[in-house]
């Protein structure tokens, strides 16, 4: 017995090193590696030409915060578009969920992987498909014009509206997934106890589905807030470049104008934002919402 | 009756979901097969946009470097991220459950953060090259956490006693790895596998950032052709193969077993 305790442990400490090794220095050398240098970058002075200097300042985050009102605004757009995604995604997204999961029967299956098949292809390919239809010209304008619904083409696309639509449109797959997860992993004992001492299914849904399915709902938040929070695609591509969102400075600021200290500067923001974000999600969801979002 | 119309307007509501998120997919399969070359208008039915593909030498190209960066990607991923799940589950260590949340951070932190500091870090301080080994390095970071995700998941079903069983019948560690532990953690390898090739082979954020110039893989090739509006139809084409990649993909790990799993 004792011999193969101390076996066990000798195993034990001569697998850690190849299983989770690889990973822990793959993860230090490029996850916390760039984010420790983007962080300093972000401190930096910059010259006149974008180059960054050796030089403490904090210039960078003055700028941003006080150099014209568009980059704070982009900011504050993107909580604002984020949150009107996240809750248009819970609206639309737990009812789905909760209905493949009691109304799905066997066919369970296959009405997960109608939403889960979207989730996993291409994102550009997802935005196309959704601004070639209600575009103009487009496919859904076009029909309306010809059956006579509409007497001009409606144009949404470069709006607030069509960004945000855009958003709930690519984001809403990863709502469903964790809170159906949740939903199966309700024990249905419950629920029956539940009737047994009178609620009435009204009731019983708001008293016990809903609570219980609450670290599915949070999950399903961080999957849906927080890429919302740093989508740049979707303004790119349906904003038309008018609406810009934070992800949008950080591409244009490195990308365009190859200011790497700027750019940083708003990565760090935004890091910072999303890290409370997920720690408020994780403490108001339980621990749950974590297992539910992998 | 109360129930019933809640049940209704549960119905409805998912309709309404299901043909939100599957409807522009469809209307754009569909026009795939348009004659028309502005693709608003229907015409007649054409295979001509497909043929087309296979005549578009910078679209064969773009192809194959998404598939030769997707194939090398999933290979190393697959293995370091399955490694690290078994590590993770199996051994109660100091800092397990940092290096979880670590894990964590590529699939939550928004893309464009962690793939602009990946460009910084590249051409600032290590000087890796940009173009394939910026970006199968970059795609490893963001996909390996899943292999260790689906793997933790899957830990969870195995019967772990008869790793213990093959060691006291006398198996040295590397026998037991090559005949009771591979063979276990088989499917969630493969799962694993099938999730992160459609990953890499899909992504545009981070192949964006680190890809340079020329390394123009599928996905940043259909970027350039959206913004400068070039052929809609042959988009069309094109967008119904990323369409239908994951649907292969997931179609494998999904049906042969016929039991519902948790992806993502």
């Amino acid at each position: 017995m004792a011999t193969s305790k101390i076996g066990a442990k000798i195993r034990a400490n001569l697998h850690l090193l190849p299983t989770v090794g690889p990973i822990s220095i793959w993860i230090f050398l490029f996850v916390f590696a760039p984010v420790v240098v983007i962080v300093f970058i972000s401190f930096l002075a910059t010259d006149l030409s974008g180059g960054i200097l050796p030089k403490f300042s904090i210039e960078n985050y003055r700028f941003l915060f006080f150099g014209g009102s568009e980059y704070a605004r982009a900011v504050l757009r993107s909580i604002l578009y984020a949150f009107v995604t996240n809750m248009a995604c819970l609206f639309v997204g737990f009812p789905m969920a909760y209905w493949i999961s009691k109304y799905g029967g066997r066919f369970k299956a296959l009405f997960l992987f109608l939403v889960i098949v979207p989730s996993w292809s291409c994102y550009i390919v997802r935005i196309y498909a959704l601004k070639q239809l209600v575009g103009y010209p487009g496919i859904l304008n076009d029909f309306l014009l010809h059956v006579g619904l509409i007497s001009s083409p409606i144009n949404i696309l470069y709006t607030p509206a069509a960004v945000v639509l855009g958003l709930i449109y690519i984001w809403l797959p990863f709502m469903v997934l964790p809170i159906y997860a949740s939903l199966e992993g309700i024990n249905p004992a419950l629920l029956e106890a539940s009737l047994d001492l009178g609620a009435t299914p009204r009731w019983q849904f708001f008293t016990v589905t809903l609570p219980l399915t609450k670290g599915g709902i949070f999950g399903g938040t961080i999957l849906t807030f927080i890429p919302a929070l740093g989508d740049w695609l979707v303004p790119l591509l349906i904003g038309g470049n008018r609406v810009w969102m934070a992800g949008n400075l950080i591409e244009h600021f490195l990308v365009v104008r190859g200011k790497i200290a700027m750019a940083s500067s708003m990565a760090v923001i935004l890091t910072a934002t999303v890290v409370l974000l997920i720690y408020v999600f994780m403490k108001l969801g339980g621990e749950e919402s974590m297992e539910r979002i992998v | 009756m109360k129930v019933l119309t809640a049940r209704k307007i549960n119905t409805l509501l998912t309709v309404a979901g299901y043909l939100f998120i599957w409807g522009p997919i469809v209307v754009l399969g569909i026009f795939s097969f348009n004659a028309s070359a502005y693709g608003v208008k229907w015409e007649s039915l054409t295979l001509k946009w497909y043929i087309d593909l296979f005549h578009t030498p910078a679209i064969m190209k773009a192809v194959t470097r998404s598939l030769l960066i997707a194939s090398v990607t999933t290979l190393f991923a697959t293995v370091i991220g399955t490694l690290a799940g078994y590590g993770l589950y199996k051994y109660k260590f100091a800092g397990r459950r940092v290096l979880r949340m670590s894990a964590l951070l590529p699939i939550t932190v928004p893309y464009v953060i962690m793939a602009g500091a990946l460009l910084v870090y590249f051409t600032r301080i290590v000087h890796i090259p940009l173009g394939y080994p910026a970006i199968i390095i970059a795609h490893i970071s963001f996909s390996a956490p899943l292999a260790v995700f689906v793997t933790l998941g899957r830990m969870q079903r195995i019967n772990w006693s008869l790793e213990e069983a093959s060691v006291d019948l006398g198996a040295n560690i590397f026998t037991t790895w090559r005949k009771v532990t591979i063979p276990l953690l088989l499917p969630a390898i493969f799962a694993s596998a099938v999730l992160i090739f459609p990953w890499s082979f899909n992504d545009f954020t981070v192949t964006y950032f680190v890809a340079g110039v020329g390394t123009t893989t599928l996905p940043l090739y259909l970027f350039s052709m959206l913004e400068y509006s070039l052929k809609p139809v042959l988009i069309n084409a094109i967008s119904l193969i990323f369409i239908i990649m994951p649907i292969l993909c997931i179609l494998i790990i999904y049906f042969p077993k016929g039991k519902k799993k948790r992806i993502t």
